[in-house]
């Protein structure tokens, strides 16, 4: 079963007026998604990574029904986002970006109120607790009183302590120790074990690498790629660099490899796919010192954040002279 | 409704709301003491002519009687102000506040769809400000106890001027509401309506001071705030009607207008 599935799904803010003053721009329209199709199957996790104001959070904010979509249409564990926003709340833990809290309650209090609006008992808060190292003295704190890694620890267990059947995290390391991180990734890993999905935003790449089955990377409000991690890491270049004798072969027109520079007396390049026709090219030289290693992931994540989009008309902000496209009309989340 | 949101809201307004009570409470028993002490010395300078007689009868009450006295309990800026920090500032902030602060979203994550975050909020909201409305009977039922005049109060028209008082906070607190509801941030919400509230307390004033402005007072929720008559045993239903009125369609609105809302990341 699908945990989560998106079809064109977009959303607009702004509207453009038709009839403006003279001399004055009509309305800006803000494009934050365009057309996200994206499926996540039950019992994954997926990575959604995109630069800032990639539309990464609009994206999650669609699912949890605090946006309406103004085209396309979504579903979580199988109920639509507008219509069955409540419902789907009732098996979604989440943690947002940069969570805030009620400053003035203690730790304990706190968990025990967003519990009690969950409607279901907080069955993993106390293992929660001990994996994270929030021990019953700081829960007894008030939460002004926290340090930035002990809220996000908090802001972890609250979106996890009813163990929902799908967690939607908001870059949920932000904050923590790396040894929290390892005991939140292996938390991540038992809640998969245990067929739970998790839906989580990162910049952290090599966290991304570790835990993710698959990855969507978003850019300007539109999806670049929608891979699993070794396929995107077989996908990514590897760095050549070797030292010669005598005049460099010339390279540039060799399939895979690309960036071909010379730079304190060796020969720099990248190398992408099969690796036999650089092989062939290089063949015959006098080579003294040959190194090829792959890329960081980060590398390769970064080719998307960076490249041109091969459908460019998609910039973030248009001065608008046609309406937003049509879609699904406001929904009340009755 | 949902009872865990209201007993998270009622727990974080509790101390709040026992202040507030409280102060209302020893205005409200201020007025009969001052009345009692100085009622008729004032009558006398006001016979004597020195002061304009508008000047006795601000905001529907007068010095010369204890319901006079208590009805300007009830329209002064004191017990007004006091009021308003349910009335304004909670509600205000219940849902601007909240969003602005990003715990809205925390809160709307849960099971709970928006109209009932909405109802929820506002019973929570009527109820501190009837609490508080009820410290100001309280307060005056004590003053006038300790004064000896508990008949000439009233006793059996208190329940009135309490429904009077608390449906003149309940209408503001609506329009703060729905403010809370439309605005993302929290400085809109209350500015709007302090705007509102500014305005239309001004209009009462004014109409009760000027004789030329009489005509202004209608387009005030204050005007619809009667203690004296109420106690002399005469209210008004319209009154009532009329607040009743503007409090189901600040809710109608907000119940409206809240539900579509996007509402983006907190900036």
């Amino acid at each position: 079963m699908t945990a989560i599935a998106t079809s064109g799904l977009s959303k607009t803010y702004g509207r453009a007026t038709p009839v403006h003053p003279p001399g004055r721009p009509h309305a800006t329209v803000v494009r934050a998604l365009t057309d996200l199709t994206i499926d996540v199957g039950e019992g994954e996790i997926f990575g959604f990574l995109g630069p800032n104001g990639a539309g990464k959070s609009t994206a999650i904010r669609l699912l949890l029904g605090f946006l309406h979509p103004t085209a396309g249409r979504a579903s979580v564990l199988g109920l639509d986002v507008v219509r069955d926003s409540v419902a789907i709340r009732s098996q979604v833990g989440y943690l947002p970006g940069g969570i805030a809290f009620w400053d003035g309650l203690t730790g304990e209090r706190l968990l025990d109120d967003l519990a009690a609006l969950s409607g279901r008992p907080a069955t993993r808060r106390a293992e929660l607790l001990d994996r994270l190292e929030l021990s019953p003295t700081t829960l007894r704190r008030n939460v002004r009183d926290y340090s930035r890694g002990m809220r996000q620890k908090l802001g972890v267990i609250q979106a996890l302590q009813h163990d929902p059947q799908l967690a939607i995290l908001d870059e949920p390391t932000e904050g923590l120790d790396p040894l929290m991180q390892y005991a939140f990734y292996a938390i991540l890993q038992d809640l998969q074990r245990a067929g739970r999905t998790i839906f989580f935003s990162s910049h952290v790449l090599s966290e991304v690498e570790r835990v993710c089955d698959r990855v969507a990377i978003i850019r300007q409000g539109r999806l670049v790629a929608l891979e699993d991690i070794p396929t995107l890491l077989a996908r990514r270049k590897r760095n050549v660099e070797m030292r010669l004798e005598g005049e460099p072969p010339p390279l540039a027109g060799v399939p895979g490899v690309s960036d071909v520079r010379i730079e304190d007396g060796r020969l720099r390049c990248r190398l992408e796919g099969d690796v036999a026709p650089f092989l062939a090219a290089i063949a015959g030289l006098t080579i003294h010192d040959l190194t090829i290693e792959p890329a960081r992931l980060e590398e390769a994540f970064l080719e998307f954040y960076t490249g041109d989009l091969i459908d460019d008309e998609a910039p973030q902000a248009i001065a608008a002279g046609a309406p937003p496209a049509g879609g699904t009309p406001p929904v009340a989340d009755a | 409704m949902n009872l865990a949101l209201f007993a998270h809201t009622w727990r974080a307004n509790r101390a709040r709301l026992l202040i507030v009570f409280v102060a209302l409470g020893l205005w409200g028993a201020v007025l009969p003491i001052v009345y009692d002490s100085f009622g008729s010395t004032f009558k006398d300078i006001f016979a004597s002519g020195s002061l304009p007689p508008q000047f006795a009868q601000f905001g529907g009450g007068d010095i010369f009687s204890l319901s006079g006295s208590v009805a300007i309990g009830f329209i002064h800026p004191i017990a007004v102000g006091l009021n308003l920090i349910f009335a304004v500032g909670f509600a205000t902030a219940a849902i601007a506040g909240e969003r602005q602060r990003g715990t809205l979203e925390i809160m709307l994550s849960r099971p709970i769809s928006r109209r009932v975050v909405y109802a929820t909020l506002a019973i929570s909201g009527a109820l501190f400000i009837g609490i508080a409305v009820l410290g100001s009977i309280i307060g005056s039922l004590i003053g006038a106890s300790l004064t000896g005049r508990t008949a000439e109060l009233g006793v059996g028209q208190l329940p009135l001027l309490w429904l009077n008082g608390a449906l003149l906070y309940w209408a503001i607190g609506a329009i703060a509401l729905l403010a809370s509801a439309s605005f993302d941030r929290l400085s809109q919400a209350i500015g709007v309506t302090l705007a509102f509230v500014a305005v239309s307390y001004f209009l009462d004033v004014l109409g009760s001071l000027w004789p030329d402005a009489r005509g202004l007072q209608p387009y005030s929720v204050f005007y619809y705030l009667d203690p004296k008559t109420i106690l002399a045993g005469f209210p008004d239903a319209g009154d009532l009607v009329v607040l009743g009125a503007v409090t189901g369609l600040a809710i109608l609105a907000a119940l409206v207008v809240f539900p579509r809302r996007d509402l983006a990341a907190p900036s």
